[in-house]
């Protein structure tokens, strides 16, 4: 592999690549997993490691494996997960890169990660933060298994960092429009659920000789008697299934 | 650039950016598009189930009843920019290319209106409604106020979620309700009128409707 501007193993046009595949992922409705897994098998690829592994935050507030290059490295995140230490949480608490570790003098600092990812083949590991401004939403581990493997140079790192961060705002992105589509479903829900009520409650005051006021309270009362949702009482009397007669006129209410 | 164009937008509706959203409320919400656009007035619809269900703010009577007219008509720029999802413009109402929409041309005109230009209220794949704007002589966006209005429909469309996410479920977020249109009292005549003739709803509809076209508000 030829050499990267900072002596890194990184070549720009690999990582350029590899960036523009990440972007063309990012179509309306794509897959995080989907994403994520590219993520981690271009950057083996750019990077000259042998296997990659990802942590993210679920909605719910937990880290889950989301993806990984191959099944060892997801065990291995796995146990890391078990263990609550390892690269990948180091670098999601402490939102910085670990480089450049050595497993075989890694036992102390992970007990359980460092002897089950040698037995696994490997010999050192490095982790970038999935960050963006101040919210960090996982983390990417990269394993190497050559004991006499090159160490990953800074501009190495920087492009690790490059490809999480992409990574990172399409997740955040993916997140939001979500939240926006089941809002946007609400809104929709409750503005055309106001129809069906406005409607009623004016069939209703026609029917009992009420004023809208009234009306309403004879629709909430129906429903609220019967355990039924109150934009389902409104359709039924809209659709005269549910006689305005048969709900309860307010009390003092009826106008002479 | 489009990040200029956002801050200098949020500044103006009183936010730094930096919070979970615009904190605003729909009170200078038009002001500020026609002000951003640098056009008369403008006026934002609601759409649910591909309906039109009312403006949640205007800048004046002359964009409240280009709401009400398309609210009432189903056809408009509004009613276009939505379900086509991209920008609508007619620069002159007087001559247009093509009549596109002969019963709210013919209103708008009218009401001395020469220009109109609608943009989509959408966030990411949720189409919410779209953002009217009208100049009372013929004349087409500038390149730069294009763009503008871009930023601010998308913000807009931010403001709407942002405020509606705070609703009791069910119900419409009160801060939309504030300066909103949502016409109950003509929803309440419908089931009146239904109820007084036995016909269904839809039909009563149809007489507003078309008590609407002959002119005269209903």
């Amino acid at each position: 592999m030829t050499a990267g501007p900072a002596g890194g193993a990184v070549r720009c046009v690999d990582l350029a690549r590899a960036l523009v595949a990440l972007a063309d992922t990012l179509v309306a409705d794509f897959d995080v997993v989907e994403l994520l897994t590219l993520l981690t098998d271009r950057s083996v690829q750019v990077l000259g490691v042998d296997a990659a592994g990802l942590l993210l935050l679920a909605p719910e507030g937990d880290l889950r494996v989301m993806a990984s290059s191959n099944d060892t490295v997801r065990m291995l995140e796995l146990i890391e997960l078990q263990a609550q230490a390892g690269p990948c949480l180091d670098a999601y608490r402490g939102a910085t890169p670990i480089v450049n570790q050595r497993l075989a003098t890694a036992q102390g600092r992970w007990p359980r990660f460092a002897p089950e990812a040698r037995r696994a083949g490997f010999a050192a590991v490095h982790a970038v933060p999935m960050r963006l401004r101040g919210t960090v939403l996982g983390a990417l581990s990269l394993f190497s298994a050559d004991e006499s493997a090159r160490p990953l140079a800074d501009a190495d790192v920087d492009a690790a960092q490059a490809l999480a961060d992409v990574a990172t705002i399409a997740v955040l992105q993916h997140r939001a429009v979500f939240e926006a589509r089941v809002l946007n479903e609400q809104l929709n829900n409750a503005l055309n659920t106001r129809v069906v009520l406005e409607q009623a409650k004016g069939m209703i005051a026609q029917r009992a000789s009420l004023d809208m006021e009234q009306a309403f309270v004879a629709l909430r009362g129906y429903a609220r008697d019967h355990n039924l949702r109150l934009a389902d009482v409104a359709r039924s009397v809209i659709s005269g299934a549910l006689p305005a007669s048969r709900l309860a006129v307010p009390r003092g209410a009826q106008r002479a | 650039m489009a990040g200029d164009r956002r801050s200098r937008i949020l500044a103006l509706l009183g936010s730094d950016g930096d919070s979970d959203g615009p904190a605003l409320s729909t009170d200078r919400l038009c002001a500020v598009c026609a002000e951003v656009v640098n056009v008369e007035g403008a006026g934002i619809m609601l759409m649910a189930g591909d309906v039109q269900r009312g403006s949640i703010c205007t800048t004046g009577p002359v964009s409240a009843r280009i709401e009400e007219l398309q609210y009432a008509l189903g056809e408009g720029p509004c009613v276009d920019a939505y379900e086509e999802s991209r920008p609508v413009r007619e620069p002159d109402l007087v001559h247009p290319v093509v009549l596109r929409w002969p019963a709210f041309s013919e209103a708008a005109l009218e009401l001395g209106v020469g220009a109109v230009f609608a943009f989509p209220l959408q966030f990411g794949a949720a189409r919410l409604g779209a953002l009217d704007l009208y100049n009372p002589t013929p004349g087409d966006l500038s390149v730069d106020q294009h763009a503008d209005a871009l930023v601010m429909a998308t913000i807009a469309a931010e403001a709407v979620l942002v405020l509606q996410a705070g609703a009791r479920p069910g119900r419409v977020a009160l801060a939309l309700e504030a300066q909103a249109e949502f016409h109950d009292v003509e929803h309440q005549a419908a089931g009146m009128v239904a109820a007084q003739l036995e016909c269904s709803v839809a039909h009563a509809m149809i007489r507003d409707a078309a008590d609407e076209r002959d002119g005269g508000g209903p």
